[in-house]
């Protein structure tokens, strides 16, 4: 049973009509929605079970205006269970908004939603790629941002459906064999530029074999060799990832033992992608819901043209 | 007093300095506080500051780097000017921007050199070099002038050398890369050079002041140039000469002449970035200054990047030390040695003996579009 009491349900029900009217809350509500969302995710595992019927989604960057039609795609919160494999903010135009109703979700259907952490939450990437700007932007000073910080050091490293498929933002890591490790690791902490924590947030899949050098500059790839390995080892079917553009928003990787979703159509307002999320039924069954960018107002298109600020 | 200044690395503005003796110092001054003194008009910083006599002196480039050299290219007449540091290592090969010269390494050179060796040549028409046409800047000739003084320096067994090339430089880096004529090519750093956003933006800007002559002090505050008081008093007195016939200091690149070849030099340049298959590394002054190809090759996880706030357009001047470092840890961590890329096991795991590790690159193939 979702574990807040009713009456504030209320006033959560609102807020959360509020956001999805791309409309942000008071520093003062993200404070107190924050601490609530600490309190659940706390609880959560690094490995958090969640149970088939499910919908995972990757990369959202801010692009709130594509989360509010992958609910119309994928159906509304409760209704549908979701799981998101992080990469809320930065980037797009609505990190705040995007990110907030998120948490809000989490914190009034805290067992039909699990939120899981990408790269991009974090401290130092969040100054560099937007996150950080919007928040002086729209609250005036930078305590939004670090409440969500503060806050993201608590969002769980990966997930497992059914015992079958291994959801997380990046890939895998040399320094990790089975899925107990991760759970004895402490994850509340900014990720680090280094290890396993890192790697998981950071890796890619790649065409070569074995591990290699991540052109990123942080975590490795790893090839099918790998994959099958670990695969294996833990008795799963599928790693399910996200954190790389992929044109058609799914990508099927080392003979279908791994796949990358990417939820962002024309990332950065400009990629001309399409995107997608993955639907697993109670049967276990796969599909794959792709769709575009959603139409919208007060938002530039550059897909064809370089952006006027520039000359 | 000095009449009517124009700075800009990319600019057309090739104007004369006061031909006193404090001709380059003034210029140093103004470059500098150019950006400090944001804001100020420029009469009154000019003559507040005039002043301060030591502050922006000319300094000498020895104890930066270790040695200089000229390079004489057989079968022609050019002579290329190289600063060199260091003595073990893979080579740091250094392509400065247009107008700049190889002094603006400098002050990284001097830090880069404790674990790497340090080239920094002068590209034609800039610095110390002297050629047989000075004003054909087309890429093709820079990147031949490239591979050039690498054949002649290194002959046919070159060290592991990693090209790192500012602005236009970076532009001759990518170019040079990607024809991938140097065998022992181990990585490629590209500093603050995105194609069309950002050159655009020069070039309006350029022309806007240069139609307004007396704008041009204005231009130099506002269109950013260095913000190292000490890698100005190194770099700047190279990239200007004193015009006998005038009586004043003038640029030592005539970039104005060149304009025929300044599309050559970005067009089509992230597609030849992406392509080069070496590890790579863009460093930018500010972010979104990625057009489509390059959003996605990052998205992808083909490249590094690493955007250095609070810095201008020549982060290698701007903040040496934190510029020093990411050369280093380029290197080290794609595991670049003397020789080449090092292949070994991962410091910290296990059983190395069951896999294969590579290192770097693009991969063999790629179906992750």
């Amino acid at each position: 049973m979702d574990p807040v009491p009713s009456k504030s349900n209320g006033h959560l029900d609102e807020q959360i009509s509020q956001l999805m009217q791309c409309k942000p809350l008071s520093e003062q509500e993200v404070r107190a929605l924050c601490e609530k969302a600490k309190e659940i995710l706390m609880e959560e595992s690094n490995v958090q079970p969640v149970k088939s019927p499910v919908t995972i989604c990757g990369d959202i960057h801010g692009q709130f205006h594509d989360l509010a039609e992958l609910f119309q795609i994928g159906g509304k919160c409760p209704d549908t269970n979701y799981l998101f494999m992080g990469d809320y903010v930065d980037r797009g135009y609505y990190s705040v908004e995007t990110v907030t109703l998120l948490v809000a979700l989490k914190v009034r259907y805290s067992q039909r939603i699990t939120i899981l952490r990408g790269n991009h939450e974090s401290r130092q990437i969040t100054q560099v790629y937007g996150f950080y700007d919007e928040c002086l932007r729209k609250y005036g000073n930078a305590n939004v941002w670090k409440i969500f910080t503060d806050l993201f050091d608590y969002f769980p490293l990966t997930a497992l459906v059914e015992s079958e498929i291994f959801c997380l933002h990046g890939g895998l890591s040399p320094s990790i064999e089975t899925l107990d490790n991760i759970r004895n690791f402490d994850r509340v902490q900014e990720v680090p530029h280094e290890g396993p924590m890192c790697d998981l947030l950071w890796s890619d899949p790649d065409d070569r074999c074995g591990w290699g050098i991540s052109p990123r500059g942080a975590g490795y790839t790893f090839g099918q060799d790998i994959s099958e390995q670990f695969n294996h080892t833990n008795n799963l079917n599928l790693i399910a990832r996200a954190h790389q553009l992929v044109m058609e928003g799914y990508n099927w990787g080392h003979e279908q033992k791994v796949v990358t979703i990417f939820s962002a159509p024309n990332y950065c307002y400009r990629c001309g992608n399409m995107a997608s999320i993955l639907e697993v039924d109670d049967c276990k069954g796969h599909t794959f819901i792709q769709f575009e960018p959603a139409p919208r107002r007060g938002e530039p298109d550059v897909t064809r043209r370089t952006p006027d600020y520039f000359l | 007093m000095v009449v009517g200044i124009g700075y800009g690395y990319e600019s057309k503005c090739q104007t004369c300095l006061d031909p006193n003796s404090n001709g380059i110092r003034n210029m140093i001054q103004i470059i500098v506080l150019g950006v400090i003194s944001h804001g100020k008009k420029a009469d009154s910083f000019i003559s507040e500051n005039i002043t301060s006599v030591h502050k922006y002196s000319p300094l000498e480039w020895l104890g930066y780097f270790d040695q200089e050299d000229d390079v004489s290219i057989p079968g022609s007449n050019d002579v290329f000017h190289v600063y060199m540091a260091g003595s073990e290592g893979p080579v740091v090969f250094c392509l400065h921007g247009g107008g700049y010269s190889g002094l603006s390494f400098a002050l990284s050179a001097s830090k880069i050199k404790e674990k790497a060796r340090v080239v920094a040549m002068d590209l034609r028409g800039h610095g110390k070099s002297s050629t047989e046409n000075d004003l054909c800047l087309s890429i093709e000739t820079l990147c031949n002038d490239v591979l050039a003084v690498l054949k002649t320096m290194y002959g046919d067994s070159p060290p592991a050398i990693v090209l790192v090339g500012h602005s236009m430089g970076g532009s001759v880096a990518i170019h040079v890369a990607a024809k991938k004529a140097i065998p022992s090519l181990a990585g490629m750093m590209v500093v603050d050079v995105v194609e069309v956003l950002l050159f655009s933006g020069r070039v309006v800007a350029m022309e806007r002041f240069y139609n307004r002559n007396s704008n041009l002090v204005e231009w130099s505050v506002k269109g950013g140039s260095l913000r190292n008081i000490e890698s100005a008093r190194l770099s700047i007195p190279s990239t200007l000469k004193y015009d006998d016939s005038k009586n004043c200091y003038i640029y030592r690149t005539q970039l104005e002449e060149t304009e025929q070849y300044w599309r050559g030099w970005y067009e089509g340049l992230s597609e030849k970035f992406l392509s080069c298959p070496v590890p790579k590394i863009l460093l930018l002054a500010g972010t979104d200054r990625l057009d489509r190809s390059l959003t996605i090759g990052q998205m992808q996880g083909k490249f590094q990047m690493v955007v250095v706030r609070h810095t201008g357009h020549a982060i290698q001047e701007d903040v040496p030390d934190e510029f020093a470092t990411l050369v280093l840890n380029f290197i080290s961590r794609n595991r670049i040695g003397p020789h080449g890329i090092e292949v070994g096991s991962l410091a910290y795991m296990k059983d190395t003996c069951c896999l294969q590790i590579y290192a770097g690159g693009e991969p063999a193939s790629n179906n992750w579009r």
